[in-house]
């Protein structure tokens, strides 16, 4: 418990900041919701812990050459030139811990502003904070699903699922957020990445068509189909039957 | 200001985007907001503002959405729910903080940016269930009762008079004369 008064600041900053965010800006605390048939299961569900600690390390990563050069210079000013090192300390203190803190508070809202929700049939991702963005795609309309993990991603366990549509275009629109592109969407930091892989790949081969909206069945318009599929019926099997003691006579006949 | 709960949605709702022509008067504040953090481009970007929401027009339908706007440079959108790709919903702090949302709609073509960029719908969240459940893949697995399986219900009540029917009667006729021939015969 030794850490515990600077854990409960922080908590109860961070916990601040979530009340002015919901309460202000208007930032959901829930996950969001996908219509679904009451039969189906929708799962709700954010990165995984580990990706928390994931995105920190890379934080420290790149912090730390940046932290470390201003409290060089500033350790040299305070042996070279004392009285000009003390005034200018908080200078220093912060630029080495202002952006620091910000981006640890970044990390965090990033990992709890982002959800994923699968149902059988689609899946809808939240993420951002300034900007919401909800992406929403059926299985059906899925053309490839991609399963990505650096090694760093691997020490901490966690991959990343890339889910694209038909339809090219470069990368991100208009800035928003990583790999928010159109005909894109990114499942970040799970650790069941081969499941989520293998649930959408398994309606996508259950898929009889390209994923571009062809037009295939009567059930959507209404109209009743203007070919029947080629099937056997009961009556169809009774004759085979019927023809097949017949070849057996004739067969045992000759 | 009162923190809002996310409202649950019931799936069934009184919303009928059918009756939906033109978009809320909340879009034309958005739009003059907009236009006020341009600063410089103040008057042009009211301007245009005020007349893409004075000209713009939506049409939902059975099949899918229409949509027009401009005055100099007319410009008209259709797309079918089929051809949906993915729906996009985007809310900045100002759409939420007016309550109105961005609803962004692909289909297959090449461009990265949407196809539809549906504005000024207060319902937004209602919207995009109701776009969502006329794209491809939504209704499950209907699309794609298996092949090996077809719905039974179908052909039991149809008149089992194609021809793959016939061609097998006849057939079995003709190897049952046979068959008597043969039996004749020694």
């Amino acid at each position: 418990m030794s850490a515990a008064p600077t854990e409960r600041a922080a908590q109860w900053v961070y916990t601040g900041l979530w009340r002015i965010l919901a309460g202000w800006f208007r930032v959901p605390r829930q996950p969001p919701t996908l219509p679904a048939a009451a039969s189906e299961s929708v799962e709700a569900f954010g990165p995984a812990p580990e990706f928390l600690r994931y995105l920190k390390f890379l934080f420290w990563l790149l912090m730390l050459p940046m932290d470390i050069p201003v409290l060089a210079i500033w350790v040299v000013m305070l042996v070279v030139v004392p009285i000009v090192g003390l005034v200018l300390s908080p200078l220093f203190i912060f630029l080495a811990i202002a952006p620091d803190i910000v981006a640890y508070v970044a990390i965090h809202l990033r990992y709890d502003t982002t959800w994923y929700v699968l149902s059988p049939r689609s899946l809808r991702i939240r993420r951002g904070i300034w900007v919401i963005h909800e992406t929403t795609i059926t299985f059906e309309n899925i053309q490839n699903v991609e399963v990505v993990q650096g090694p760093l991603q691997r020490y901490f366990g966690i991959a990343s699922v890339h889910v694209q549509t038909a339809g090219g275009g470069g990368g991100g629109r208009r800035g928003e957020g990583p790999a928010m592109g159109a005909h894109h969407g990114l499942i970040e930091g799970v650790k069941d990445a081969p499941r989520i892989r293998d649930l959408i790949m398994s309606r996508v081969g259950l898929s009889l068509h390209a994923g571009l909206g062809d037009e295939a069945h009567p059930d959507h318009d209404g109209h009743p189909p203007a070919a029947h599929p080629p099937a056997w019926t009961p009556e169809h099997l009774a004759v085979l039957r019927q023809i097949n003691t017949l070849c057996a006579q004739l067969a045992a006949r000759a | 200001m009162q923190p809002q709960p996310t409202p649950t949605r019931p799936l069934a709702t009184t919303f009928d985007p059918r009756t939906i022509t033109r978009p809320d008067p909340a879009l034309m504040r958005y739009y003059a907001v907009v236009a006020v953090l341009t600063v410089l481009g103040f008057p042009i970007a009211l301007l245009l503002g005020w007349i893409r929401y004075h000209t713009l027009r939506y049409r939902f339908d059975d099949q899918g959405v229409w949509m027009a706007w401009g005055v100099l440079f007319r410009r008209e959108i259709n797309i079918t729910y089929r051809r949906i790709q993915d729906i996009h919903l985007t809310r900045n702090v100002i759409q939420r903080w007016m309550g109105l949302a961005t609803v962004s709609v692909q289909t297959a073509s090449g461009s990265a940016s949407a196809e539809m960029t549906i504005e000024g719908i207060p319902q937004a969240d209602e919207l995009r269930d109701f776009l969502y459940a006329r794209m491809r893949g939504a209704r499950g697995l209907d699309d794609h009762a298996a092949p090996s399986a077809p719905p039974l219900a179908q052909p039991l009540s149809q008149p089992a008079d194609d021809e793959a029917l016939a061609l097998l009667r006849q057939i079995r006729d003709n190897l049952h004369t046979l068959a008597a021939r043969q039996e004749r015969r020694p």
